[in-house]
């Protein structure tokens, strides 16, 4: 290096510790701290004062969100009374007024259609899974499966809009978007909240994702989830235009934080400190992202964990190992949405090719996170926006049907940080339609998320238009303790 | 670590201190109601016992004075004027017990001891009670004195100056012209000044140079382009739907009006009443319709399964909440569900307000179309031409017509002549347009050769089988007896297809017919659904195929609205395509006796008046003037002598019909609100459920507000002209916020969104009511306001941070110097087109998509939606237009808008954040269109600058900073320069690839080295603080 610039650039960093009086904008200041260790990261910047609330059980989450609605009774809630009900009508003492969609309201008969999947007890939990989760069936006893979440929602977008963002219309902050804000980021290379959008191979055409699932809201842009991309940059515009190196680039930042500073003596503007910083973590993103999503490293037992699809960028299996990746980097918070859950026909052809794109990289997931000792303090939560009906839309055959969407019950699944596990939570009844125990609104499992990364909900608020804004509404709400290790 | 975590405490304990919403706005002795007492009273008391009746405890209200006053439930009387020790309600704030202690723990919002003791104090002063500020009309104040009045420029810097001289702070002396110029132009116009108006400026000393400036840009159409994006924010403006399916919606009519109506500043009082109820003006023109848009701009949905009810209450309420928050800053979704918590508004104001709105005269769900109606049609200039060119075509046809029928020499022939006989007529349906209604599929390419007739043909090139078809012609032909398909057909001698197939829709496409080949398998061979017709044509010329309609199964009275071509492999070019018919055809006759009496004997059948009447009169008399006019139709319409002259003159003015038809209906649409003829009634929803049907309630304004007046009509109409009345004391305060925030980076109320007794109280409560009365007074005159703002000593300082006043106000909320804060998305990338000379400045018309990176869409897009793929347009007259024009997908919008800031256009947004990230780091420095921008830049520099390293660094960085760099900068530009010379010298390959980045070739007066060390230059320039920030 010219070492005019090296000299330069001490000075400069100098320069930045010694002015102390001058109002430096608290963002600037902390990227200029040395990056935190990737695997001891202690080091939190940006969040609020005073939280976490307390001591939290999980430091950071992973949401391996299925989107469209996964038929509940197909995969993790056993119902084999059903059996002897086939192709009978549902009764309208357990439909109960229950609003449909427009897509089965006209239907002149709702038959029921017993699941066509074999279940099993499994592991000391003794939890009943299908055939179609072979996986996951081997790992209950580190989940605790809640049957019982239920939602208000019955349409995709405002079904996904609500459980992501705590609201059914657009504008509110998403689920990592409240992290990022409320804790801050635990790593100075890389965003606190990464988003991934799997590709799936069950129904072709699937729902659409929305950019809010992971936006800010009333936040400043900087708390949205940034998505990591498996086409193109992994992270927009991270690569340097053709022909240019990273020498080259380094050499134009040294001269653009030396101008930068002239421009800081001009106005003494902390904007301006900050932006330096910002050019800084940004030239340190070029590295730390590449780094991140270059696999070549992982030992071959590690990627046959994770199946054929790992070597494929932007399956569901590559951004679970992903995700594994920056949980050991401390991201604070990454969802993978995985599309064509939505299975208002043909069952039998879609939903198997579903589960079979994320059964098991969710368990090699589990078990990476574990053998690493990361799922002490990294909460996985798996599960879609609402549920399916246990009577058939369109035709019904032994072979083959279709399920509408049902948001009165619906199954996720919790692991790692601060969750019981190996339990069960919640009962429906035979139908698989009323919740008959231990009912958990959306909103309590977005509560129940937040107190495991150390947040009272209810003291987590955001000031926006005259109201103090909660990811998880006005209504009491409580996280489910029941599920949670130090309940 | 630790150390460092401490000091930043300390920092933030500092700012806290002297927030500026702390520095009392009257300072006299005493406690301040407004500032310090109701804030107080509204977040922590007002909640439990304020406007919500619902949720009101111990009988008792603490936001209505008299009731504070008088007895609680308890018996107790929660204040007693003058005497806090008597007040039950300070004895509850300073309970030791908790659960008598007020704030009760459990809503988590404890006062401080500070905070309790100014509560305490005003009661004992009297507990003075006063409006809340902004629910009082505002009236003109008494400018105040001041001492340094040789400062003050106008009325504005009164005000600020008066507060800077009570805060012992001082304002910066004028920040120098090159500062001056790219500040107010880019407020002004929101892009950078010229390096020509740079130096007209500098070089021009007369004492006005600046107001003239000022003047010469406010006339700028620049200037309404960057109104324009601040209102759409607001007005939630977007190119596609915004939920579910995400499609495409056509509006970008609405986007234009608004930039026209800032540009022929339109008072905003006009500007409000026609954006809410243009439709219900007397005589609406098109454009008042088009500004309609405003309440038809929120996202809409048209997904499966969803339920109308909802789908409309949701629209609705979008629509009562928007205009809420635009024209009153009253955050009215609060009372969707429930009475206010803080603010004197019920649920019965917010369903009496959503009465104005429910009643939309179009279907609620968006049928995932562009144009949900009512939409209405919009002409560019070039189609407004073709349209009076066809108008006045027909009307000289039309003349021709009947000067032919009048001079027409006609005879009774002698004998009795044959029966009447119909005549087919051939129906030209598709030429160079397709029919009116129809909705195409598949890539329609209408080529200019070959032709068979008109001016183009369509040609389709299919690998395997492919093909182009249209459904939904609005004007469907119908079958008669003995019809006749055709069109003309020219293969391509070198590809010709190996299959041609033509199917017909009229209600199914079970109507096929085939010349080559059976390679398509559709329907059944030997049936009407698939006829085989023959060989192939000849290749290399135009021939006529014709097809029965029986033969395919379409009898007589079947109605076709639907066309497919469709081939397997090769090139065809198809023209010309119709049915021989005789479907509404009128039997021709030799002789006028014979028909009329026919038409006598049918009663008038087909006749149009006043010929009906006469042919269904008792006796067959005529008068002489009624005889020659029905002469006159029989020659025109029904005479077999006069067909051959006349059949040529009405297929043209048939065509021309057709052609207006065909451009109505593929002309560009815009939504717009119509009323219903019979209004929806609109009920108190209960907990804002659309199935929790509540009380029926009238359309009214909120109660706690002035009333309508007598005379205004109880709709829309009426609702606007309340809110621009004098008395309304929210709208034009509200407005004058938003611009002063647009100039000075934060509005006077900082809480542009929220007027209400949440938000934030005004920083110049004086000044916001002068503006607010001034801007009324002024006849609304939003380029008046503008020159206001601008001329201001206030607006004119430099903005450089003294120490003193940046530690007491770091926001700069006291302007005592000048605004700097980053340029906005649109600003910083038009501001990027226009140094580097690439900006095409070409105003208005269908949004552009300039390049995105791959798969933004599909990432996210549903698999069926018309926006699932982006695809970039081509050119520069599309791709480097201004960021106004860029097109905005909701679920998924543009990078170089989303990463600094710009809203998603899903709600309404009148205040955007402005957040410093590493992503924006990244996008300026590596983002194609940028990088693209650096070149034109360099490229432009090496054309116009001198030879030197020098000359050209200087004149690079003077195009993005408008003042020339220092000695020490300008090295530092030369030397980073020298550097990557140096470097590309090494690796010209490495050069030759960065200068291949963009729309366009490169074009560099220099070897690719030199040329591309300069564009290094230049993104690190576009790069610099000072670039991307106003300052």
């Amino acid at each position: 290096m010219d070492p005019r610039h090296e000299y330069a650039r001490t000075m400069t960093r100098r320069h930045f510790f010694g002015r102390t009086g001058m109002g430096l904008g608290a963002a600037a200041l902390a990227s200029l701290l040395p990056p935190a260790p990737a695997s001891a990261a202690t080091a939190t910047t940006g969040g609020l004062a005073g939280l976490p609330h307390f001591a939290p059980q999980a430091k950071r989450a992973i949401f391996l969100f299925m989107a469209g609605g996964p038929s509940q009774m197909d995969l993790l809630d056993y119902k084999p009374k059903m059996e002897a009900r086939y192709d009978q009508d549902l009764p309208d003492s357990i439909r109960r007024g229950q609003r449909l969609t427009t897509m089965t309201s006209g239907q002149s008969r709702f038959p029921i259609a017993p699941s066509m999947y074999r279940f099993q007890q499994h592991g000391e939990s003794g939890a009943w899974v299908s055939e179609l989760l072979p996986y996951t069936a081997r790992m209950v006893d580190d989940l605790a499966i809640v049957r019982s979440v239920h939602t208000e929602a019955i349409n995709h977008d405002p079904g996904i809009t609500y459980l992501c963002t705590g609201s059914q219309l657009p504008g509110r902050p998403s689920l990592g978007a409240w992290l990022s804000y409320g804790l801050g980021s635990a790593n100075q290379d890389l965003p606190a909240f990464v988003v991934m959008t799997a590709t799936w191979t069950g129904r072709a055409e699937a729902q659409a994702l929305y950019n809010r699932l992971w936006g800010a809201g009333f936040f400043p842009s900087k708390h949205q989830g940034v998505a990591l991309r498996s086409q193109g940059d992994p992270v927009l515009f991270l690569s340097n235009p053709p022909g240019v190196t990273g020498a080259d680039r380094r050499r134009m930042l040294d001269t653009l934080a030396r101008l930068n500073e002239q421009t800081y003596q001009t106005f003494a503007d902390p904007e301006t400190q900050a932006r330096i910083a910002q050019y800084e973590m940004a030239f340190r993103m070029q590295t730390s992202v590449p780094e991140l999503t270059d696999i070549s490293g992982e030992p071959d037992y590690i990627l046959d964990r994770y199946g054929p699809d790992v070597h494929k960028p932007g399956t569901f299996a590559a951004s679970c190992l992903l995700a594994r990746r920056m949980a050991e980097r401390d991201v604070r918070f990454v969802q993978i949405f995985h599309r064509g859950w939505d299975q208002h026909g043909n069952i039998a052809g879609d939903l198997p090719n579903q589960c079979r794109d994320v059964d098991q990289p969710c368990w090699a997931l589990i078990q990476d996170l574990k053998q690493r000792g990361l799922l002490d303090d990294t909460l996985v939560i798996w599960g879609g926006e609402f549920g399916r009906t246990i009577y058939c839309q369109g035709t019904l055959t032994r072979e083959n049907y279709g399920r509408d969407h049902h948001p009165r019950c619906f199954p996720v699944w919790l692991a790692g940080g601060g969750v019981r596990p190996g339990i069960v939570y919640g009962e429906t009844d035979d139908f698989c339609y009323n919740i008959t125990e231990n009912p958990v609104h959306i909103h309590d499992l977005n509560a129940t998320i937040l107190h495991c990364l150390g947040i009272d909900h209810r003291r987590f608020s955001h000031r926006f238009q005259g109201l103090d804004i909660r990811l998880t509404g006005v209504e009491p709400q409580h996280p489910v303790l029941d599920i949670l290790r130090s309940a | 670590m630790g150390m460092i975590r401490t000091w930043l405490l300390a920092l933030l304990a500092v700012g806290f201190f002297v927030a500026p919403g702390r520095l009392a706005a009257g300072a006299e002795a005493g406690v301040d109601f407004q500032h310090q007492i109701r804030p107080l009273l509204s977040d922590r008391c007002f909640a439990c016992h304020g406007p919500d009746e619902a949720e009101r405890y111990g009988g008792f209200r603490m936001d209505q004075i008299e009731s504070a006053l008088g007895r609680a439930a308890s018996g107790r009387t929660p204040i007693v004027a003058g005497d806090r020790g008597a007040s039950e309600v300070y004895r509850r704030l300073t309970a030791e017990e908790e659960h008598v202690r007020m704030p009760p723990a459990s809503i988590n919002k404890p006062l401080s001891a500070e905070e309790i003791e100014a509560i305490g104090q005003w009661i004992d002063e009297g507990a003075v009670w006063e409006e809340h500020w902004s629910f009082v009309a505002p009236v003109r104040p008494e400018m105040p004195v001041v001492e340094g009045a040789e400062w003050v420029r106008n009325e504005i810097d009164h005000f600020i100056l008066a507060r800077l001289e009570r805060e012992g702070l001082e304002p910066q002396a004028e920040a120098d012209r090159a500062t001056l110029i790219r500040r107010v132009a880019f407020d002004l116009t929101g892009l950078p000044p010229t390096l020509e108006e740079v130096d007209a400026f500098l070089a021009d000393d007369s004492p006005d140079a600046y107001e003239r400036l000022v003047d010469r840009l406010l006339e700028r159409h620049h200037f309404g382009e960057h109104q324009a994006r601040f209102w759409l924010d607001a007005a939630r403006y977007g190119d596609t739907h915004g939920l579910h399916l995400d499609n495409f919606r056509e509006m970008w009519p609405y986007r234009d009006w608004v930039v026209e109506a800032f540009n022929r500043n339109l008072p905003y009082d006009q500007f409000t009443i026609e954006q809410l109820a243009g439709d219900l003006l007397p005589d609406p023109t098109r454009d008042q319709l088009i500004a309609t848009g405003f309440n038809r701009a929120h996202v809409t949905t048209n997904e499966g399964g969803s339920i109308t009810e909802e789908v409309l209450m949701r629209n609705v309420v979008d629509r009562v909440v928007t205009t809420g928050t635009v024209f009153m800053a009253l955050t009215m979704d609060c009372t969707r569900c429930h009475d206010h918590k803080y603010d004197p508004l019920t649920a019965q104001d917010f369903y009496s307000l959503y009465a104005f709105f429910n009643s939309l005269d179009g279907d609620p769900m968006d049928g995932n179309r562009k144009d949900p109606a009512p939409v209405v049609s919009v002409w560019t200039d070039s189609q407004q031409e073709e349209l009076a060119d066809l108008r006045s075509s027909i009307e000289s046809l039309e003349a021709d017509i009947a000067r032919r029928v009048a001079e027409y020499e006609y005879a009774e022939p002698e004998e009795a002549v044959s029966e009447a006989v119909v005549a087919p007529e051939e129906r030209v349906w598709i030429d160079d347009h397709l029919p009116p209604g129809a909705r195409p599929e598949g890539e329609w390419r209408f080529v200019g050769e070959p032709v068979f007739r008109g001016e183009r043909s369509w040609q389709v090139t299919a690998e395997g089988r492919d093909q182009v078809l249209f459904t939904g012609a609005s004007d469907p032909l119908q079958m008669a007896e003995g019809d006749v398909w055709f069109v003309h057909v020219y293969l391509d001698p070198e590809d010709p297809p190996r299959q041609l197939m033509l199917q017909w829709n009229a209600g199914s496409w079970e109507h096929r017919a085939f010349w080559g080949g059976d390679y398509i398998d559709w329907g059944q061979l030997g049936t009407p659904s698939r006829r085989e017709m023959g060989p192939l044509p000849t290749g290399g010329e135009w021939v006529r195929l014709e097809v029965p309609a029986q033969h395919v199964g379409l009898a007589a009275g079947a109605r076709v609205h639907g066309w497919a071509f469709t081939q397997f492999g090769g090139t065809a070019y198809w023209d010309a395509a119709g049915l021989v018919t005789t479907a509404g055809r009128q039997p021709v006759y030799r002789s006028l006796a014979k028909w009329w009496s026919d038409q006598r004997a049918g009663g008038g059948e087909g006749l149009p008046e006043p010929l009906l009447a006469w042919a269904q009169r008792e006796g067959d008399t005529l008068s002489e003037d009624e005889q020659r006019r029905v002469r006159d139709h029989f020659i025109e319409n029904a005479y077999a002598g006069a067909r051959e002259e006349l059949a040529p003159l009405h297929q043209q003015l048939h065509d021309a019909e057709q052609r207006i038809q065909q451009m109505e209906s593929s002309a560009a649409t815009t939504l717009v609100f119509r009323e219903r003829a019979e209004p929806r009634p609109a009920h108190i929803l209960e907990r804002g459920e659309y199935d929790q049907v509540g009380r029926e309630v009238p359309r009214a304004t909120p109660a706690m507000l002035p009333p309508m007046p007598d005379d205004a009509p109880t709709n829309r109409l009426g609702l606007a002209q309340w809110l621009v009345e004098p008395a309304h004391p929210l709208t034009a305060r509200v407005a004058v916020n938003r611009f002063w925030q647009q100039v000075f980076g934060t509005g006077l109320v900082k809480t542009a969104d929220d007027f209400g007794s949440q938000g934030e109280r005004p920083s110049h409560p004086q000044l916001l009511d002068w503006l607010a009365v001034e801007f009324r007074e002024s006849g609304w005159d939003v380029k008046g306001l503008y020159k206001q703002l601008v001329m201001s000593a206030t607006y004119r300082q430099a903005s450089r941070i003294d120490p003193r006043a940046g530690q007491r106000d770091p926001e700069n909320r006291l302007l005592a110097r000048g605004p700097r804060f980053r340029l906005d998305a649109e600003m910083l990338r038009d501001q990027a087109l226009s140094v580097s000379g690439l900006l095409v400045d070409q105003p208005g018309g269908p949004s552009v998509k300039p390049p995105q990176p791959d798969g933004l869409w599909f990432a996210v897009g549903y698999s069926g939606s018309n926006t699932v793929r982006f695809q970039a347009d081509q050119g520069s007259d599309k791709v480097h237009r201004r960021t106004l024009y860029t097109f905005i997908k909701r679920t998924a919008p543009p990078p170089q808008l989303s990463t600094f800031d710009a809203p998603s256009r899903e709600a309404c947004t009148v205040r955007r954040d402005r957040t410093n990230t590493p992503q924006q780091a990244l996008l300026l420095m590596n983002d194609p269109q940028y990088v693209e921008a650096a070149r034109g830049l360099a490229e432009r520099t090496l054309r116009e600058a001198g030879a030197s390293a020098a000359a050209r660094a200087g004149y690079l960085f003077r195009l993005c900073t408008a003042r020339w760099p220092s000695d020490a900068e300008l090295a530092e530009l030369v030397a980073l320069y020298g550097d990557h010379r140096d470097v590309f010298q090494e690796s010209p390959q490495a050069a030759e690839q960065l200068l291949a980045v963009g729309e366009l070739p490169a074009d560099f007066p220099a070897e690719a080295p030199e040329a591309a060390a300069w564009i290094l230059v230049a993104n690190m320039v576009l790069n610099l603080d000072e670039v991307v920030t106003k300052n």
